[in-house]
């Protein structure tokens, strides 16, 4: 009986369901889904750096926000086609992560998290004060998109997009991750010295891991520009890193169904916690801290535990079971 | 597990009830024989939740009181928030909630710019009349939309009668200190194209971070550039530490600040230091100080309706905000519609309590609120001491 | 304006160090870095603010009131945060540590963040407000309390870690856990008296600074940056080290700001972290640690 939520069935209901939602849902809840979609991406490629490859970067937002202006500023100033500037906002998001590993990969641990904590505040400092590019602190509109041969509203041109963006990409990591590629990450996480003396190429594995990774946040970044119509720098300060962590926490770090779970959870939270007022910073942090003690392996592994049809490989062995 | 055809059965009740209950009395979203429900769009927590919340709480003071005289025509005002968190992320989301999911009849908030410029295109397409009271970015209502009016000064206006003031006081050597995060810079730009405009150049432009620990690089520059008048971009955390050390280092400039300080006493009082503040003067939205006694029956009552707020100028934008809408909802009569309300609105003027002057819209113009007043110390008391209405 | 600029880096500086000792002291017991600590930080200022301005206390006894709230804090971070996750990845601990630090800015900003009508409390002078001259510049008496009292703390630690029982004890943990175990110290106490002690200089700092700008729930994270560069810049996990680097951070940010562009005082800390770190990971003065491992 239980294997009707296993995780195939699982996703595959949510694919379902997001494919349908345009066709019923108002603007908002449309929205909200599109939200959703778009930090499933980011989830996934911040899980595959920090859950399977354990590095403990903080760039991410950063990242993704290299995503956002490129692909919005390309739109604005050279009036790009949006899928082609998003293209390039993934190429620059991708450029901007070999230009942060290749510095990162003589780092590690708290090292590595400090350094990386520094890097996002100043990319935040330069979108707030490169006003001849970027506008600064106001930020820019991104002119309206226009998806006219298939539909002409806009908002449900981005979503399709997303979803399709997901379909592909997320298969496309869930392939990598069970390929030599996600072995080796696993094998870096769990030791250097014994990944190395196994004969892995941990520089070039780690570069893979920082580079995939910003593909996946330039990514969610170009949609994210073209989703709100607007960029502004306040979108990629330190809270988001936290909201992107909390995420991949909750949903299960190292786990790549996790953090999509994670991201659709957390996404549907934040509308919850509308309604907390005052006490927001008090039910995040405490949800980080409730994880991260009581259910170290994040919601997933209690399906695991619990469920049939959750298990898969390369799973983390410290906290799970 | 199979469902119940009784459970199912009373779902689909629920449901038709629910389905025929929703339906409005008024061919007016958000309007019914008794209510009107109107959204406010806004931060509600965190640090700058006073420039939502607060004023949010001002407002709601006022629809409270429409409601305990009668209604608006016979209608209650229901108000309700939804936040935004300061993010444009948030807003758009915030919005759309407000809009499709509330289905609220016109929206009355706005904090941040950068938040309520990622609404404004919801709100332009979903065609709801929405009434800023917060938001300083120019943009939201400049070109005119026949729908989208404020009752905020907006950000070049302060920044504009800061130039302007500092002229009129003959200061010749103007510099600046700013802080350059999205609020400072809504405000910096147009500063820039203010001394544009008169033809000068500021001696110094110096900048500091929101939450700086210590201002004396930035004091001894601008003593260094000779600088006889500052004018501040400044919340009150750095201008509290601006002022002291350009105290310390005994150099004392005329300095302009903006609204964020408007509360001069209060101000003065926060950097603690006797006549650190003395040659202080700030332009502000207000035309009265919080413990004004002309404010004394507003305060009483946005301290009965919310009795964990002490009673300070964000109630007063809201104050003066809710008494506007109040008056173009009676204006537009029992035949309440979004054109009608819009309609109202477009060429109206009213005094407030709050304000210097009236909030005026007319229909070329929908910055309905232009009168800035200047506060500064007189033996130790604030004083309001002049008014400029600002034009560009 | 060479020696004002000099003067204030000092005062700033010395903020810096004593946030910094705190952060280095967990660091080198239990080899974590605690996110948390601006926010006990910045609690620590508040416990201060509710005694001093509300409950209208005398300054020093309120300082010793944060000091002993700080400690209490601390030990809760440790109960709460470490000891469960004693055993768990880096990782692990860093996102724990930043979701208790939002827990406490949240409960910061639910007691005092709307008390006066915006997001900061005024926190009025401890001493007499007004500059004095001190060797031809003037300062606030406040900035020579923050010296003499970080001055104070760095002295009475020093002397704690070298004479008495439990310094001894927390310099054996922080050399090695194991061995100090098995010499029968009681390492998990020592880990508690580590956060707490860490967490009560912060509060101190916190109430020294105070009185100089104004106090919001949102200081911590700030103050953090800069104690993280003051202890990248000294040697992650070097006492002087950090005391030393605090200095620094606060006289180069004075003097970026001063002679090159006010601009740079805000991004100073990040500029120092990144560049100390890809170039000299081991900190100006971590050439000795450096070839121990």
């Amino acid at each position: 009986m239980l294997r009707l939520f296993s995780r195939r069935n699982v996703m595959a209901a949510g694919v379902v369901f997001f494919a349908l939602l345009p066709f019923f849902a108002n603007p908002y809840v449309l929205f909200i889904g599109n939200l959703a979609l778009m930090y499933i991406l980011l989830s996934v490629g911040l899980n595959m750096l920090l859950g399977y490859a354990g590095q403990l970067a903080f760039a991410h937002a950063a990242l993704f926000g290299v995503g956002a202006y490129t692909t919005g500023l390309l739109k604005l100033e050279l009036g790009l086609h949006y899928g082609l500037a998003l293209v390039a906002g993934v190429g620059l998001a991708t450029v901007t992560g070999l230009a942060v590993a290749l510095p990162a990969l003589r780092l590690r641990g708290l090292y590595l998290a400090l350094a990386t904590v520094a890097f996002a505040q100043a990319t935040l400092w330069v979108f707030t004060h490169w006003n001849s590019v970027t506008y600064g602190g106001a930020g820019f509109r991104v002119p309206p998109l226009d998806f006219e041969p298939f539909t002409s509203r806009p908002d449900i041109g981005v979503y399709v997009l997303t979803f399709v963006i997901v379909l592909v990409s997320v298969p496309l990591g869930w392939n990598m991750l069970r390929s030599r590629v996600g072995r080796a990450w696993v094998a870096i996480r769990e030791s250097e010295v014994a990944a190395e003396s196994l004969g892995i190429d941990i520089t070039r594995y780690k570069s893979i891991a920082y580079v995939v990774s910003a593909m996946y946040a330039g990514a969610a970044g170009g949609l994210f520009a073209g989703m709100l119509g607007i960029v502004t720098p306040e979108s990629f300060d330190l809270f988001q890193v936290i909201v992107h962590f909390c995420m991949v926490i909750v949903g299960g770090l190292g786990s790549l169904w996790g953090g999509v779970l994670g991201a659709v959870g957390l996404v549907g939270l934040q509308e919850v916690l509308r309604a907390f007022r005052h006490l927001q910073e008090i039910a995040f942090g405490g949800l980080i801290l409730f994880t991260v003690l009581v259910i170290p392996g994040g919601a997933v592994s209690l399906l695991k535990r619990y469920v049939p049809g959750w298990k898969e490989p390369l799973r983390r062995t410290e906290h799970d079971e | 597990m199979k469902r119940s055809p009784f459970a199912a059965g009373t779902a689909a009740a629920v449901l038709a009830a629910a389905w025929m209950h929703a339906v409005p009395a008024s061919a007016e979203t958000g309007v019914t024989d008794d209510t009107i429900k109107i959204g406010a769009l806004g931060v509600l927590t965190g640090p700058n939740a006073k420039f939502g919340d607060t004023i949010y709480n001002g407002v709601e003071a006022v629809y409270k009181e429409a409601n305990a005289t009668g209604g608006i025509h016979g209608r209650m005002i229901e108000y309700v928030r939804e936040d935004d968190r300061c993010q444009a992320s948030e807003a758009v989301g915030a919005v759309k909630k407000l809009i499709h999911q509330h289905e609220v009849f016109m929206i009355h908030g706005g904090a941040c710019s950068n938040a309520s410029l990622a609404a404004k295109p919801e709100i332009v397409a979903a065609d709801v009349p929405w009434v800023i009271t917060a938001s300083t970015a120019s943009s939201l209502t400049d070109p005119v939309h026949p729908r989208i009016f404020t009752t905020m000064l907006a950000g070049w206006m302060e920044s504009y009668a800061q130039v302007q003031y500092a002229i009129d006081l003959g200061m010749e050597r103007i510099a600046i200190v700013a802080q350059h995060d999205n609020w400072g810079r809504s405000r910096y730009d147009p500063l820039i194209e203010a001394f544009k405009l008169h033809g000068i150049e500021p001696v110094a432009d110096e900048e500091i971070a929101p939450d700086p620990t210590d201002g004396t690089p930035q004091a001894l520059r601008l003593q260094a550039a000779q600088a006889d008048a500052v004018i501040l971009i400044l919340f009150p955390k750095a201008a509290a530490v601006i002022l002291r050390d350009a105290y310390k280092i005994g150099y004392k400039p005329f300095l302009i600040g903006g609204s964020t300080v408007g509360d001069v006493g209060v101000f003065a009082n926060n950097v603690g230091i006797p006549g650190a503040a003395d040659k202080l003067h700030a332009v502000s939205t207000i035309g009265y100080t919080a413990d004004d006694p002309a404010m004394a029956e507003w305060k009483a009552k946005v301290e009965a309706a919310f009795p964990n707020d002490t009673f300070n100028i964000y109630h007063m934008f809201g104050i003066a905000s809710g008494q506007f809408v109040v008056e173009a909802l009676k204006r537009a009569g029992r035949d309440l519609t979004r054109e009608s309300v819009s309609q109202a609105m477009n060429d109206l003027s009213v005094e407030t309590d709050p304000y210097a002057g009236p909030i005026t819209c007319t229909p070329t113009d929908h910055q309905c609120h232009n009168n800035a007043a200047w506060f500064g110390l007189v033996d130790g008391v604030t004083k309001r001491v002049g008014v400029t209405a600002v034009t560009r | 304006m060479f020696a004002y600029l000099i003067a204030s880096g000092i005062s700033t500086g010395a903020l810096y160090a004593m946030v910094a000792i705190g952060l280095v002291l967990v660091y080198r017991s239990t080899g974590h870095i605690n996110f948390s600590h601006g926010e006990l930080f910045m609690f620590g200022g508040f416990i201060a603010y509710t005694c001093f301005v509300i409950l209208g206390m005398p300054y020093f006894v309120s300082l010793v009131v944060a000091v002993i709230g700080g400690f209490a804090l601390g030990v809760l971070c440790d109960r709460t945060v470490y000891r469960p996750l004693i055993k768990a990845p880096a990782l692990t601990m860093v996102l724990a540590t930043v979701g208790f630090s939002f827990l406490i800015k949240g409960v910061a900003r639910f007691f005092w963040g709307a008390r006066e009508g915006g997001d900061y409390v005024a926190f009025p002078a401890a001493v007499d407000p007004s500059p004095i001259p001190v060797g031809g510049i003037m300062v606030f008496p406040q900035q020579l309390l923050v010296l003499g009292g970080a001055f104070f703390f760095v002295v009475v630690f020093t002397i704690f870690f070298r004479r008495t029982r439990w310094g001894k004890m927390m310099q054996a943990t922080a050399e090695n856990a194991t061995a100090a175990y098995l010499s029968g110290i009681r390492v998990e106490r020592v880990y508690t008296m580590t956060w707490g002690t860490g967490a009560c200089i912060a509060s101190a700092a916190a109430v020294l600074m105070a009185p100089l700008t104004l106090l919001s729930p949102d200081v911590g994270f700030n103050l953090l940056l800069r104690a993280f560069a003051a202890t990248v810049l000294g040697g992650l996990g070097s006492m002087p080290g950090a005391i030393i680097g605090g200095f620094l951070v606060g006289i180069i940010e004075s003097l970026a700001g001063g002679y090159i562009h006010t601009g740079l005082q805000e991004v100073s800390a990040f500029i120092i972290i990144i560049v100390v770190l890809v170039f000299r990971p081991a900190g100006l003065f971590g050439i000795r640690r450096l070839r121990e491992t």
